[in-house]
Formats: C-alpha cells, structure tokens, sequence
C-alpha cells in the first residue's frame, strides 16, 4: 500500500438531488472507508433517507457522482448495484411479511447461485442470530419488531455484500435489542464488512462508527472521527436546526 | 329439467374458467398493483387463436393448447412491455386506463380480422357423456378440471420452488425491498404478464370450447368475471382467486337453476358489490391486512390548466349558436348533436372522475336511467316530453346516487370495479324488469322532443334546443367549481384523509357530486331517447361509458371546456376524416393509449 490515502471503497461527491421542485442534497460528498463504520447522523426531513436511497440507485441525483470500489453506479438499477455487492436493511426492515423466515434470509441471496455455500451461509445466520432458529417456518410478519431486525440483517449479509448499508437500524426496538443490533453490527464490520448506516440516535451511533457525518437540511454541516464528534456541542446544535453549526 | 348435481358440476366447471382468468389477475394484481382491464381481450384472442389451429391448422387438441398458450404469453409480453413498461413513473390512474385502451385495441383487432360474426370452435373430444351419481359429466368438462388442476399445481411448484416465483412473491409483498434483494422487478412483471396471459388464453379457447361458438362480445364478460371472482378472493390472493372463481361460478349456475338463464350476469354483479361494500378486502383477507389501495395526491395527473379568455368561449359559444343560419349540411348539424349528447354526459363524468376523483366506468348506466325515466313519464303517464327530461335527470340524480352509493366507501380502482359492476346491474335489471321496461324487445314509438307544446323535429332546433340545454349544465358546473363545494370536492380527490381530518363528510360530498352529475348524464340520456324514439338494454353500453371517459381525460379531469372540446373531437373529427365505424373504436382505444403516455393531463389541464 502507499503512503497516499487509500481508495474508498464509496464515494458519493458533489451530490445533488431534487424532489420537483424541492432541493434535498447540496453537494453532498461523503467516503467510507474500506472495512470502516460510518454513520450519517441527521434529524427528520435532513435527507438522510434520500441518501440511502441515493446508493441504492432507488432515487436518481439531478447531478454529482456516486461511486463503489471505483466504478461509478449512476445510470445503475438496483439489482446491477446489489449485485456490486452492496447489501441494504431498508428502514423499518421491510421483510416479505407473507413469507418465511428461511424464504426471507433466503431472499438475501437471491444473487447468489451457490447453492451449497448458500445452505452454509444459511447455517452460519444461525449461529450470528440463535434465535432465529426456532422461527424459520414461521411467517416473518408475526415476528416483534427486534426479531424482524435480526431477519433483516441475516438478509442482508446473505449476498455476501462488501457493504451494507443501513437506515435507522435502532429505531423503535426496545434498549435490550438496540445494544443487540448495535453489537452485530461491530461482529459484521470485524468480518471485512464495510457499514454505513443513517441513524438519528447520535451518541448510539458514534459509539460504533468510524466515522461520521451531520447531516442538516441536505448539506454536512460537520464531519470527522466518530470519536472526535462524540463529544462536540455542535452535534447537538445540528439538531436542534441551530444555524451557528458551521 | 337438470339435476342439481349438473348445476354443481356446471358451475364448478365454469368456476374453474374463469379460475384461469382470476389467478392471472391475482398475480398481476400482487405485483402492480393494477386490475389488469386488459385480461379479457387475451382469453378473447386465446379462443380466436384456438379457433385458427383446430379449424383451420388442425392442430390435435394437446398442441392447440400449448400453441394458444404461448402466443397468448406472447401478446402478454408485448402489452407489458409496450403498453406499461413506459408508464412505470406515470400517475396511478395511467396504468389503469391503459389496459382499458390496449383492450379497445385488441377486442377491435379481433374483430376486424375475424369479423363480428359469432364462430363455431369445436373440441375435438368425443361426444359423450358419463352417468356420474344423479348427473353427467363429459369429457370437455373433464379437461377443463383437468386444465384447471395442472396450472393450479405448476403455479404452486413455480412460486414455491423457482427462483422467480420468488421473485415475484417477494416483489407482491414489498416491491422496493425485492429490488433492494437484487430483484428485477421488470422481469417479475413480464413473467406475471406471460403467464397471466397464458391462463388467459387458455381460458377463453376452452370457453369457446363449451359453448361450441366464439365472438368478440365474450371479452369483456370475461374482464368483468375475472375481477369479481379475483375481488372476492382478495385482490392479489391467488389461492383467494381461485376459491373466489368457484364460488361465483356456483352462485351463477344456482342462480340460472332458480331464476333462468337472463339472471346469471345479474347473480355476480351482486356478489361482486356485497363483497366490495361488507369486505373489500375480499372474503379472504386477514383482518389486519392495510387498506388495499392509500390513494392519494397523484391518483390523477397534476397540472395547470390552461387559460382560456372568456371573450374565446363567448366567441365559439356565439359561433356554434349561430351555426345553423350558415348553410351547414344536416349531416354536421346532426354530428354536433351528438357531440352535445356526449359533452353533457362527459360534463357529468368529469366532476365524477376529474374534480371528486371518483373514475367511474358505468356512466352509461346513467344515460340509461334518464332515458327509460323520460321515455317511460312521457308514455305511460303523458308527462309533456320537456317535463319528462327533466324528470329523467332527477330519477337518475337519486337513485343513480343510491345505486353507487355503496362504492363510496372504496377507493381508487376498486371505485372503478364497483361502478363498472353496477352500470352492469343497471343494464341486466331493464333487461330483466319486463313489465315495467318491455326486457329485451326495449321501448319504441318514443315522443319526439318537444318544449311547450311544440315538437322539435328539425335537425335546427333540436341542434339549439341540445346546445342550450348543454351550456347551461356546463355554466352551472362552472360556478359550482368555483364554489367552496368545489373546493370540497378537490380537496377529498387529493387527500380523503386529510379532508375527512378537516371534517368533510366524505359521504355527502360524493353524494352531491353524484347527484349534480346524474343530472346532467340523465338529461343526456332523456334527450337521446326522444331523439332515437327507440331504446333497449344495450343502447347505452360499456363502449359508451369509455368513450365518455376517454373523452373527459382528452379534455383533462375536472375541466368544464375541456369535456365539451374533447366530445366535439372524438365525435367529429372521426366524421371529418370519414372513418368508418368500425374503426371508431380502434381509434378511440389508441387516442386513450396515447394520452395516458403522452398527456396525461389532458388537452387543456386537469384542474
């Protein structure tokens, strides 16, 4: 490796995006680093989700570009861009309500054609998430909200992603379950799994992160180590819409 | 006289048919969200298809099925490609109304390759029939089971075993979430097409099979067959479809046993309208499962409507009202009259369908109404014929209102399905009610028009007499857009919720939208019947009801002039350009093909 700055392994610059009229992203430029968590922090209506929906290529940037592994993914559907190897668990997990535990995890790999290292894959789920084990032939619906989350994540990791991105993976669990997830996580990112994750819960997200980003009415109004964040007062002038931050 | 055993077989029979159509609209359904208008015209180009291998290929019986379900597939292929691939980022109500244009298009083309004529499609099966306990069964009943059986099991083996039928469950339940999976949610949609096409065609080829005879008219019956039996069962339910389609299938076969064979229609229209008004969801539906369809906002093509200075309407008010002192042929007069009839019942469906947002496929019923209530007043009880028109309009403003009023409480395309049934309904009760309307031989010697005591019978005044009564409803509407009752109406269009927050009773404003355009489609109706001193059942159909429609989206939604411009187009520059009948229809399926793609809002703006 040289000395310069390595790659990343995502990049986002310049980034615009337009609802009609409404702008949403200004410029928005944000890298993750290979192997590294970073968090997008931000309060309701920041853009947070557009940007998820930005590097999955479910919403398109007027201008700017998106980039993985060095090769850009504008102009790309989302199956093309999961196939890449970005894995997403969508806000509010999202599962196949009417299907299977198993048929759900095994959703995740729908990419794949492996058959055997598939069913492997399938088993290591279930030493990451025991308590799935019990519940495969049941329908992923009647699952509680933290269960669901740990049937999202199997999903997610079932592509064997280089990366994962993540909206609001905490949001409405009880604490037992939030430290859980944000556990797995770490787990995941130890295996060589890049994150990023959009989170509105500041001081939980930076515990795990790398790195992150504020986001405030479509523009970063802050960025840096995760640690060096963690206890800087803008973070809570961000969100409280304090204009001063920058 | 049959067994009961033989109306069970019947229907089950018949059940598993219209199975065939239901699970393809289930699956297509689940996938888009849309009730596919278009299903009917493939089970019609599936029998012509079958009819074209055994009678004039000689196809045997197992390769006419393979060959009608693979060109059916096809012609599925190109209507999702072509005709809704590009309306994937369109407003709601585009996808809609393009099945309704692709079936124009294609119930047209079958019939202009094949004639109107009904056709004899024989089964190629033996001719006998088996003792079964207190009834019998034959082969062709036999095969239909049998068809139904097998494409029930490949479906099954297909979406729980392949990797697509995957695809397509998961993009049914979460179609945002499928793509996020690596899911190419345009290859579910062709798989869905192909193969809803395929059953489709199998369906109608084994129909015609039946009853020995195919013609152009089984299209939309099936359409209309396949949607109840696949509401029933739950929109998007598959397995729900299928027990849905045996169920309306016995209802029918009960109902003919009981009542005679005039009724069956009747017995599924009223099944379909009690299904919709005490369990929309279908009679399958887990009771915490979403309101099917959250409608809102971009149901209907936003945009800004054009301007048009009031000095341009009084001028082309003035120009079409002094036409007749020009020397003007009969024959143009007699063509903006009809222009006149449309714009009014096109006044009517555009406060339905543009300003309440409430898309009604059973205007014509409408027409009807007013029709048999002035012809009957000014024959029955002498009712002076001016009185009895207006008579027309407020028997069809009440119990036109009554009649829908069970689908208020639906939304979006399941407004379009209750209101197309219950245009059916009205239809088959004047066919039915003979001693009031005289069935199936309708009512002739109609009074001709007349105002105080004077009979209209020149083409001038009746032209005037058409045109004023047009104005006025258009003037009244005007000012009732402007009105707060206006703003009322759009507001519960854009967002029900949120009107219903603001403490509009939903109900009541429906009710007047309902009652103020049953009038003007009523008087339209009256005036026509004196007019062609002859009507029955079938004078005011289906067609009309999508002409109308296609008429107010040309004009654009909600928009008064753009109503009347958009009747005075469709109906005159067809006699412009001298086309001939038959082609009308064609055009008028790909004028609304064109518009859903292009302009969506309309000529002159949806307001």
């Amino acid at each position: 490796m040289t000395t310069s700055a390595p790659e990343p392994l995502l990049a986002l610059s310049n980034v615009n995006t337009f609802y009609g009229q409404a702008q949403v992203h200004f410029d928005l430029s944000i890298t993750v680093a290979r192997g590294h968590i970073v968090c997008l922090l931000g309060g309701n209506a920041s853009g947070k989700s557009t940007t998820m929906k930005i590097i999955l290529g479910l919403v398109k940037p007027r201008s700017g570009d998106v980039t993985f592994d060095g090769a850009s993914l504008i102009g790309l559907t989302t199956p093309q861009i999961v196939r890449r190897g970005i894995a997403s668990v969508p806000e509010a997990r999202r599962l196949f309500a009417d299907m299977s535990v198993r048929e759900n995890i095994l959703m995740g790999a729908f990419v794949r054609n492996d058959r055997e290292a598939i069913a492997q894959d399938l088993d290591r789920m279930l030493t990451l998430f025991p308590k799935l084990g019990q519940r495969l032939s049941q329908r992923a619906g009647s699952l509680s909200g933290g269960e669901q989350q740990m049937v999202a994540m199997a999903r997610a990791l079932m592509s064997r992603p280089r990366m994962i991105v993540m909206d609001e993976p905490t949001m409405g669990l009880s604490p037992l379950y939030v430290d859980r997830v944000l556990e797995l996580i770490r787990t995941i990112n130890q295996e060589g799994v890049s994150v990023f994750m959009v989170e509105q819960n500041a001081s939980l997200a930076l515990e795990i992160a790398h790195e992150a980003y504020v986001l405030q009415t479509g523009k970063i109004v802050l960025s840096g180590p995760a640690r060096a964040l963690k206890d800087d007062p803008r973070i809570r002038d961000a969100y409280l819409g304090g204009s001063e931050a920058a | 006289m049959s067994s009961w055993l033989d109306y069970t077989i019947n229907g089950l029979i018949v059940g598993n048919v219209y199975a065939l159509v239901a699970v393809g609209l289930a699956l297509i359904f689940g996938v888009s969200r849309l009730i596919n208008f278009a299903q009917g015209s493939i089970y019609l180009v599936g029998a012509y298809i079958g009819w074209v291998a055994v009678v004039q290929l000689h196809t045997p019986l197992p390769l006419t099925i393979i060959v009608v379900a693979v060109a059916a597939a096809l012609v599925g292929l190109i209507i999702e490609r072509f005709g809704l691939r590009p309306l994937q980022n369109s407003v709601r109500i585009a996808p809609l109304l393009a099945t309704i244009g692709i079936s124009f298009v294609l119930d047209q083309l079958v019939m202009l390759t094949f004639s109107p004529n009904p056709r004899a499609l024989p089964s190629q099966l033996p001719d006998v029939r088996f003792q079964v306990g207190g009834g019998t069964i034959g082969p062709l009943d036999l095969l239909i089971a049998g068809v139904g059986l097998t494409s029930a099991l490949l479906l099954f083996v297909f979406l729980r075993y392949s990797k697509l039928g995957w695809a397509v469950r998961a993009a049914s339940q979460d179609r945002d979430a499928a793509m996020q999976m690596g899911v190419d949610v345009n290859r579910v949609n062709q798989a869905v097409f192909g193969i809803a096409a395929a059953l489709g065609g199998v369906s109608g080829m084994l129909v015609g099979m039946y009853y020995n005879q195919i013609d152009t008219a089984m299209s939309l019956q099936a359409t209309l067959k396949g949607v109840v039996a696949e509401v029933v069962g739950g929109a998007g339910n598959v397995p729900g479809a299928v027990i849905g389609s045996l169920l309306l299938g016995l209802v029918e076969s009960y109902g003919v046993a009981v009542f005679g064979t005039s009724y069956r229609n009747l017995f599924a229209f009223l099944l379909l309208v009690v299904v919709l008004v005490l369990r929309p969801n279908g009679l399958f539906a887990s009771a915490r499962q979403a309101p099917p369809e959250p409608l809102t906002g971009t149901f209907i093509a936003p945009s800004r409507p054009v301007r048009i200075p009031r000095w341009a309407l009084l001028a082309a008010a003035a120009i079409f009202a002094v036409l007749p002192f020009f020397p003007v042929s009969f024959y143009v007069l007699q063509t903006l009259i009809n222009a006149w009839l449309l714009g009014m019942l096109a006044l009517s469906l555009t406060l339905v369908a543009g300003t309440i947002g409430q898309v009604s496929l059973g205007h014509a019923a409408l027409l009807a109404i007013g029709a048999y209530t002035s012809a009957l007043l000014s024959m029955t009880l002498s009712v002076p014929v001016g009185l009895s028109i207006i008579g027309g309009g407020l028997m069809c403003a009440a119990l036109g209102t009554a009649l829908i009023s069970p689908s208020f409480r639906l939304r979006g395309h399941y407004v379009s399905i209750a209101t197309l049934a219950i245009g059916e309904i009205v239809s088959l009760v004047i066919l039915n009610w003979e001693s009031v309307t005289r069935g199936p031989i309708g009512i002739s010697g109609i009074p001709p028009l007349s105002l105080f005591g004077y009979d209209l019978i020149s083409p001038t005044s009746i032209y005037w007499f058409s045109f004023a009564v047009m104005v006025v409803l258009a003037l009244l509407q005007g000012r009732l857009l402007t009105s707060h009752l206006g703003r009322s109406f759009r507001a519960i269009r854009d967002d029900d919720i949120a009107a219903r927050a603001y403490g509009l009773s939903l109900n009541r404003y429906k009710s007047l939208a309902f009652i103020f355009g049953g009038f003007a489609a009523g008087v339209s109706g009256g005036i026509a019947a004196h007019l062609y001193s002859y009507i029955n059942h079938e004078t005011f159909n289906t067609q009309q009801s999508i002409l109308a429609l296609t008429v107010v989206i040309l004009g654009g939604l909600g928009n008064v002039v753009g109503a009347i411009l958009g009747s005075v187009a469709l109906v005159g520059l067809p006699e412009v350009f001298r086309i001939a009948a038959e082609y009308r229809i064609l055009i008028y399926g790909i004028v609304l093909l064109l518009l859903v793609r292009f302009r969506p809002q309309g000529l002159l703006g949806t307001m």
